[in-house]
């Protein structure tokens, strides 16, 4: 019987100990000091919204550091409105918010990484539509607004088209990390066109190098890598109106200028001589080890090419600008009448069960503040015009945000723009297959069978 | 023949534990790089150092930066380039590019002399050679800074009550369904078979719904209460089968003087399933202390994290760094493994026992 006795004693004393662990959050940058900041908005916000008293649940897909980051934007609502907010938020965020739909006990707010999803529960009517508000926010006050907005607005319940988030957070994909000094030690420049950039990587063949590091190990999503190749190509060779109508459906899958796409990936990716381990190496590598041959000494290979938020994977003790920079994936001087296309993904908030305080929360997201905090801290971009951007904390950052400012074409992550079957499903599994020898053409016409049975 | 194959098992049981038990003392350059079977021997490591540009002086019409590089062992060799980072052997003058020249002795005392001095120093590369190193670092960050100490309070406060409750509950039935003489009761035992061959998936987003309208969602009670329902029908057959078993003489006896239904409850069928109640409980303590799917259903989007739950945002958060992977896995399998151990002759004895008939 002891066991027993032991047991049910120690259950409430593990709850007491629990309850007491939940800590309170200091502001980390007294509102007022710091004149970049603006504190000026900010008190406007928190004059107009009095949300005492309210309790309110938010979820997300940020866990680890990017939680501590978020928690301290939160904290400057809670002081603002002397609401209360939990932030659960970390991996698994997909299956717990369609659980809760499901069981009728959303969170409050919900920041979804997939404007696909966001639109499938805007259309069952889980999402409350924005007020025009935010929307002038997002139209006026976003570099490239207008696109921003349109990837923001979804049909709802009535099929009637109306805004039901605010992107908060931006990833910016179309990035090639590589490390200065190796560049300078073995005389290579930045390449400032896709011409160039080829011509490189040659050029590091030639003298027994390797140019390229690529991994498409991610667990259950591995693949997702590959896409954003392919997407980077899509916008490369074909106008940017084809692109849209190969993420809607309306372009084929199996088009032959897709093909060429997923071709162009291939160059590099299926050659023994141009990628770290072959075609081997790219799919059995995990793409959070993959960056690490940037670092080896001598370097493995000299280019990485991912999205902004890699480098909390690299090393430590790494300081930007020096021990790693990124240059723009440049665009064919061939086209050079298309602009420099940009290709990126972000993070929208929504409403997924309405209240005051869910708005003031919304509210709080739009003003500059709320993005200021987190980019002043850690890598954190937006397309926020209104925000002072003298605020990013090292010299990538602001040359990320440089680049995302100045994109002629922004477009939005393709796979997360498809259906969930082929952009978090078939996508991913064919590019696996491609990169393990199956041609281009087999690949994209299994994919869009995939696609046809959807319709 | 029997020796040899039980000590095969061992070994493919063992390896993998092993192999995690040495990565998670390892540091992450160490772990990234070789293999854990090869953590024992002595290695060579090339870094790069960046002279401190505020310590150079001029001297003789160019600026000289002396000092000594971090210890990381006794340098063998050294480099002006990435391309070829071990060129020069210790003690040798390297010169370089523009008049730079640079000595390293082995024990990483340097003399960097450069025509001009900007706020970056050229950097140089180190070959070192060190003993294995190992680390309590990973462990101490974990505990420290990653919340290990409130999820393991977390899965007590979720595993003990779930497991004690259906125990008491089930041990109640199967003692009904033993020893006492009611209707339809072929028919509860049938019904029960048929609840454990049913899938509990479907059940979740209902029951969810439930507590929810209850208002016991995503909150300990309706968690425990979930573990006890889905544990219940193997937990009463385990236990049914058990006291089967048991001489049926001593409750009628008991009976015909006059004792209780509950004394004899009490008193003689408890303590005589003791051994089936305890493989029980380890069986389904161990089953929920590694439950990650019921844990995300019925506390997700709560602020509450069970292990489980809490290694799967590890994995999340530090992907690529095994060692912090393979502390953490090594810290939620202790648990387990000391119930397991401490218990390991009830589970033999009383599982077995009830579950084979």
């Amino acid at each position: 019987m002891s066991i027993f006795r032991k047991a049910v004693l120690g259950a409430p004393l593990c709850l007491a100990l629990l309850s007491g662990l939940a800590a309170a959050h200091d502001l980390v940058f007294p509102p007022g000091e710091d004149a970049r900041f603006h504190w000026a908005a900010y008190e406007a916000f928190a004059a107009t919204h009095d949300l005492r008293g309210q309790h309110l649940s938010v979820d997300g897909p940020w866990g680890g550091i990017d939680k501590q980051m978020f928690e301290s934007v939160i904290a400057y609502f809670e002081a603002a409105t002397g609401a209360e907010v939990a932030y659960a938020g970390g991996d698994g965020f997909e299956q717990r918010l369609l659980v809760g739909v499901e069981a009728g006990a959303p969170p409050d707010v919900a920041i979804i990484p997939q404007p696909g999803l966001a639109a499938e529960l805007a259309r069952r009517g889980h999402l409350a539509p924005l007020g025009a508000a935010i929307g002038a926010v997002m139209r006026d006050d976003y570099a490239a607004g207008q696109s921003w907005l349109d990837i923001a607005t979804f049909a709802g319940p009535d099929g009637a088209p109306a805004l039901y988030g605010l992107f908060y957070r931006v990833d910016l994909k179309s990035l090639v990390w590589y490390v200065p000094g190796n560049f300078t030690d073995a005389g290579y420049a930045v390449p400032r066109t896709f011409e160039e950039l080829q011509a490189l990587s040659d050029r590091i063949v030639d003298e027994g190098g390797t140019p390229w590091c690529i991994g498409l190990g991610s667990g259950p999503a591995t693949g997702w890598p590959a896409t954003d190749w392919v997407e980077e190509m899509m916008l490369r060779l074909h106008p940017p109106q084809d692109y849209d109508r190969w993420t809607r459906g309306a372009l084929p899958f199996d088009d032959p200028k897709v093909i060429a796409a997923i071709e162009g990936f291939g160059t590099i990716a299926r050659s023994a001589e141009q990628v770290v381990g072959g075609p081997e190496g790219v799919a059995a590598t995990d793409f959070r080890d993959s960056p690490r041959g940037l670092f080896t000494l001598p370097p493995r290979c000299y280019m990485h090419r991912q999205a902004s938020f890699i480098p909390s994977f690299f090393p430590a003790g790494l300081k930007p600008g020096r021990d790693f920079d990124a240059f723009y994936f440049p665009a064919f001087s061939a086209f050079s009448g298309r602009g420099q296309p940009v290709l990126g993904s972000g993070t929208l908030a929504t409403i997924t069960r309405d209240s005051p305080a869910a708005r003031g929360f919304l509210d709080f997201l739009a003003t500059p503040i709320a993005h200021e905090i987190w980019m002043a801290q850690s890598g954190f971009l937006t397309p926020h015009r209104g925000v002072n951007h003298d605020l990013y904390g090292d010299p990538v950052q602001e040359r990320l945000s440089e680049i995302l400012l100045g994109a002629t074409t922004f477009r939005f992550d393709g796979s997360d723009l498809m259906p969930g079957a082929i952009g978090a499903g078939a996508f991913w599994t064919g590019m696996i297959d491609y990169v393990g020898g199956a041609s281009a053409k087999v690949v994209a016409a299994r994919i869009r069978q995939v696609w046809d049975t959807l319709e | 023949m029997r020796r040899l194959a039980v000590a095969l098992l061992t070994l493919l049981w063992l390896l993998p534990v092993a192999g995690l038990a040495v990565t998670s003392f390892r540091d992450r350059e160490a772990a990234a790089e070789t293999g854990w079977w090869r953590a024992p021997l002595p290695e060579t490591r090339v870094t790069v150092f960046h002279p401190d540009p505020a310590t150079g002086r001029h001297e003789a019409g160019a600026w000289v930066i002396e000092g000594t590089a971090p210890d990381t062992g006794e340098v063998r060799a050294f480099g002006l380039s990435s391309r070829a980072p071990a060129a020069f052997a210790v003690g040798t003058t390297a010169r370089g590019r523009d008049g730079l020249a640079l000595t390293v002795a082995a024990d990483g005392a340097f003399r960097l002399t450069v025509p001009v001095l900007f706020d970056q120093a050229p950097r140089f590369f180190l070959a070192t050679r060190a003993p294995a190193r190992f680390t309590t670092a990973n462990y101490a960050r974990l505990i420290r800074a990653e919340g290990f100490g409130p999820a393991i309070l977390a899965s007590f406060a979720l595993a003990v009550p779930a497991t004690v409750l259906p125990l008491f509950l089930a041990a109640f039935a199967a003692h009904a369904l033993v020893w006492i003489e009611f209707p339809g009761r072929a028919l509860l035992v049938a019904g029960l078979v048929g609840l454990m061959a049913l899938p509990l998936q479907p059940a979740l987003v209902p029951l969810l719904r439930a507590q929810e309208l209850l208002g016991i969602g995503r909150s300990f009670p309706g968690i425990w209460l979930a573990h006890t329902g889905f544990g219940l029908p193997l937990a009463i057959w385990v236990l049914r089968s058990f006291m089967r078993r048991l001489p049926r003489e001593i409750v009628d006896c008991a009976r015909l003087d006059g004792v209780s239904e509950a004394r004899i409850f009490a008193r003689i069928t408890l303590p005589l399933c003791l051994p089936g109640l305890a493989g029980f409980a380890v069986f389904q303590f161990l089953w929920i202390w590694n439950d990650l799917f019921i844990a995300s259903v019925f506390l997700g989007g709560a602020e509450i994290r069970v292990l489980p739950v809490w290694l799967r945002e590890i994995m999340d958060s530090h992907g690529g760094e095994w060692e912090m992977l393979a502390a953490a896995a090594m810290l939620s399998m202790m648990v387990p493994l000391a119930v397991f151990l401490a218990l390991h002759r009830v589970l033999l004895r009383g599982l077995p026992s009830g579950a084979a008939r």
